[in-house]
């Protein structure tokens, strides 16, 4: 145990005195989380533009107007439908509902009719916030119909998510990607350069059993995991006025959990690549798609079919969902147990092969 | 019970026999060295003794103990410098030695003794990559000192030293084998394994080709004196010197410098000097010694040790 201790000392007394180091792990995510968030937090406004084109003659067509113009953070716009298209198109409204004619003489005749719904899904917020409200404010309506004891109530929760804008969207997803890159770029080509150096091969000529080091090092890495996430989430309160709800306690867990995921999968790396140059291919190779199509900066719906595999198949779209379910109360994309059930499946199979290829020299 | 014992060892790379049944038998509180070109094969040997690689076929007894199934107990007992050094790049000197004392689970030196024994004084709160190559290695001798080693390993460990400080590492060396250790190296100065060593044993492509003390290896090899001179000028020399007075063996030419191995100094000088009147040859330096460690390993290896 004490030896445990000293070598971990050990790491953190190293990683202090190199800045290059504290750089790519604490002052690059937070100039990211700088630069990104005053891009995305330009306006700062939490209303959103709703247009509805209602071409339904009798009372339910207003009504669900009305509905829509109950809810605080939507500013509603009606007119025809041709004229709204084009506004939605210059990026004047979010969403744009077309509410079909007859609509109610349909629902008097007890047959269903289609609301539809247009919006541009480059907007990251749209899916994951406008989508939801208006799907609830139509429940809402259907109660009403269905004479239910239900006004258009909106539920706490998608108030919440409502004052939701892309900045709370990026931080989860800015801390994921930070928490990947730790064990990409702080754990595999830090271990490859250790091992070219001889460094693992002099510490296993002494009686150190190599399981303390591997310990030390993975409890060095989760503290740089936590570090980061401390020092990300503190910029976006501070700078970005970012509310973070979720229990910190949970937080905390998930932050660990997925350091340790990308740190298993970083031994992995550090196994598989002979040299330094190797694990630097290997490592960006891993990175770059997943920074792009993990939902961190495009939404997972504006990806093409052909790639979901892909993208369903990569730890980050979890890590970061899981992260802003638990951070912001976004409307998760996966069921919960989909997102820690990846994630963990993620880490066992990562940390065995990581085992098997894990070598000193 | 001999400190280390190998009996047969072989390790192949490929189609490269790097060790290729090597026996040695050294003694407690022997000071040993293996000797050999480069690529000869001692570091893997050495390494292997020490439990960083597994032999292909062969004993090794270490302490009594078997390194290939008990190398920890092995490794608590021994200490090891590495030839390519390695160390925690931004932790101080006296750090690094700090952080190797709790690695093991007996009774350690503490950093101040082990910074006095490799003359690290001024350098122990330096980091270790401003460490010039010198202090590097200095570093690495003392954290194979860490553990009041029983057996201590180094590879080259003055390679890359002033002369000042290879005689300091001289006298540390002794220090260890006053204390009852034993101390198993390498070298590639000839001088220093003559003034430190109890035996050497001399190794070339994976085996060994002579094994005894210094004195005696020089005494079987020699009983001749040496004479040696450059030539100026760039006249071949081939043949002149056949049948010259009191050789005992054919002269060794490299480039202008000549070595004549004689029975009878006084005569293969004089017949050296009648030739020099002739005008056949010219002097630059001449040298009359007797033979060294470094004659007997040019001679059993037939190269120049850094070749
Ligand atoms: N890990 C390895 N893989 C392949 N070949 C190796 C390996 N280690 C050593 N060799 C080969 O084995 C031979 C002996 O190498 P070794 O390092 O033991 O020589 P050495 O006597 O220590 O040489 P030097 O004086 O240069 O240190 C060399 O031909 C070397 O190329
Ligand atoms: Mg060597």
């Amino acid at each position: 145990m004490k030896t445990i201790i000293q070598l971990y000392l050990a790491n953190l007394k190293e990683y202090r005195r190199e800045r290059m180091e504290i750089f790519w792990t604490l002052a690059f995510p937070i100039l990211f989380m700088l630069l990104f968030g005053i891009i995305f937090s330009g306006n700062g406004n939490t209303t959103f533009d709703v247009g509805i084109a209602n071409q339904d003659q009798g009372s339910a067509g207003a009504g669900l107007i009305q509905a829509f113009q109950g809810v605080s953070v939507f500013k509603v716009t009606t007119g025809n439908e041709s004229t709204l298209m084009s506004s939605l198109k210059k990026g004047d409204l979010t969403v744009l509902l077309v509410i079909p004619p007859n609509m109610t003489a349909s629902i008097a005749a007890d047959k269903a009719s289609n609301v539809a719904v247009y919006y541009d899904p480059t907007n990251q917020t749209t899916p994951q916030v406008v989508l939801p409200i208006v799907s609830q404010v139509v429940q809402g309506f259907n109660q009403g119909l269905t004479h239910q004891p239900a006004l258009v109530v909106v539920t706490p929760k998608t108030v919440t998510a409502a004052n939701l804008r892309e900045i709370d969207f990026l931080l989860p997803g800015i801390l994921a990607m930070s928490l990947m890159q730790l064990g990409l770029f702080a754990t595999a080509n830090v271990l490859v350069q250790l091992r070219q150096q001889q460094v693992l091969r002099r510490l296993g000529a002494t009686p150190l059993p190599r399981s303390m080091l591997l310990i030390s090092q993975v409890l060095f890495r989760l503290t740089i995991g936590l570090l980061q996430a401390a020092a990300i989430i503190l910029v976006g309160v501070w700078f970005f006025n970012v509310h973070i709800l979720g229990n910190p306690i949970i937080l905390v867990g998930i932050v660990l959990f997925g350091s340790l995921m990308f740190i298993a999968l970083g031994y992995l790396i550090s196994g598989l690549a002979r040299t330094q140059e190797s694990s630097a291919a290997i490592t960006n190779l891993i990175n770059f798609p997943m920074m792009i199509l993990s939902g961190i900066f495009f939404p997972l719906t504006l990806m093409p079919n052909w790639i979901r595999p892909l993208v369903d198949a990569m730890p980050l779209t979890y890590l970061a969902d899981l992260l802003r379910r638990v951070m912001i109360n976004s409307t998760p994309v996966f069921p919960l147990t989909t997102d820690v059930g990846v994630l963990a499946g993620w880490l066992v199979v990562c940390s065995l092969l990581a085992l098997r290829f894990f070598r000193w020299e | 019970m001999q400190a280390i014992e190998v009996e047969n060892l072989k390790k192949y790379y490929g189609k490269i026999r790097a060790v290729d049944g090597i026996s040695l038998s050294i003694g407690q509180g022997e000071v040993f060295a293996l000797l050999g070109p480069n690529g000869a094969g001692k570091t893997t040997t050495i390494e292997i003794i020490e439990g960083l690689r597994l032999p292909d076929s062969g004993i090794v007894n270490v302490l009594g103990l078997d390194v290939i199934r008990q190398p920890r107990q092995v490794k608590s007992r021994i200490g090891i410098q590495l030839q390519n050094t390695a160390l925690f790049q931004r932790l101080t000197v006296a750090e690094v030695l700090e952080l190797f004392r709790t690695f093991y689970p007996g009774q350690t030196r503490n950093s101040r003794e082990l910074i006095d024994l490799v003359d690290l004084g001024e350098k122990k709160d330096t980091q270790s990559r401003e460490l010039s190559g010198g202090q590097r290695q200095r570093l690495s001798v003392a954290l194979a000192l860490v553990n009041y080693p029983e057996i201590v390993f180094l590879d080259e460990p003055t390679t890359g030293l002033d002369p000042q400080a290879r005689r300091s590492l001289w006298d540390t060396i002794r220090q260890i084998q006053k204390s009852g250790a034993s101390v198993l190296l390498t070298t590639h100065y000839m001088e220093e394994a003559q003034e430190l060593c109890d035996r050497v044993a001399i190794i070339d492509s994976g085996t060994v080709i002579a094994m005894d003390t210094p004195g005696n290896l020089i005494q079987q090899n020699f009983n001749e004196t040496i004479i040696e001179f450059n030539t100026a000028g760039s006249r071949p020399l081939d043949g002149i010197f056949h049948g010259l007075a009191g050789l005992t063996r054919p002269e060794m030419v490299k480039d202008h410098h000549v070595t004549l191995y004689t029975a009878n100094t006084v005569a293969t000088l004089g017949s050296l000097m009648n030739l020099s009147e002739r005008g056949e040859i010219h002097f630059d330096t001449l040298n009359v010694r007797v033979a060294t460690l470094e004659d007997v390993f040019l001679k059993l290896t037939g190269k120049t040790i850094r070749d």
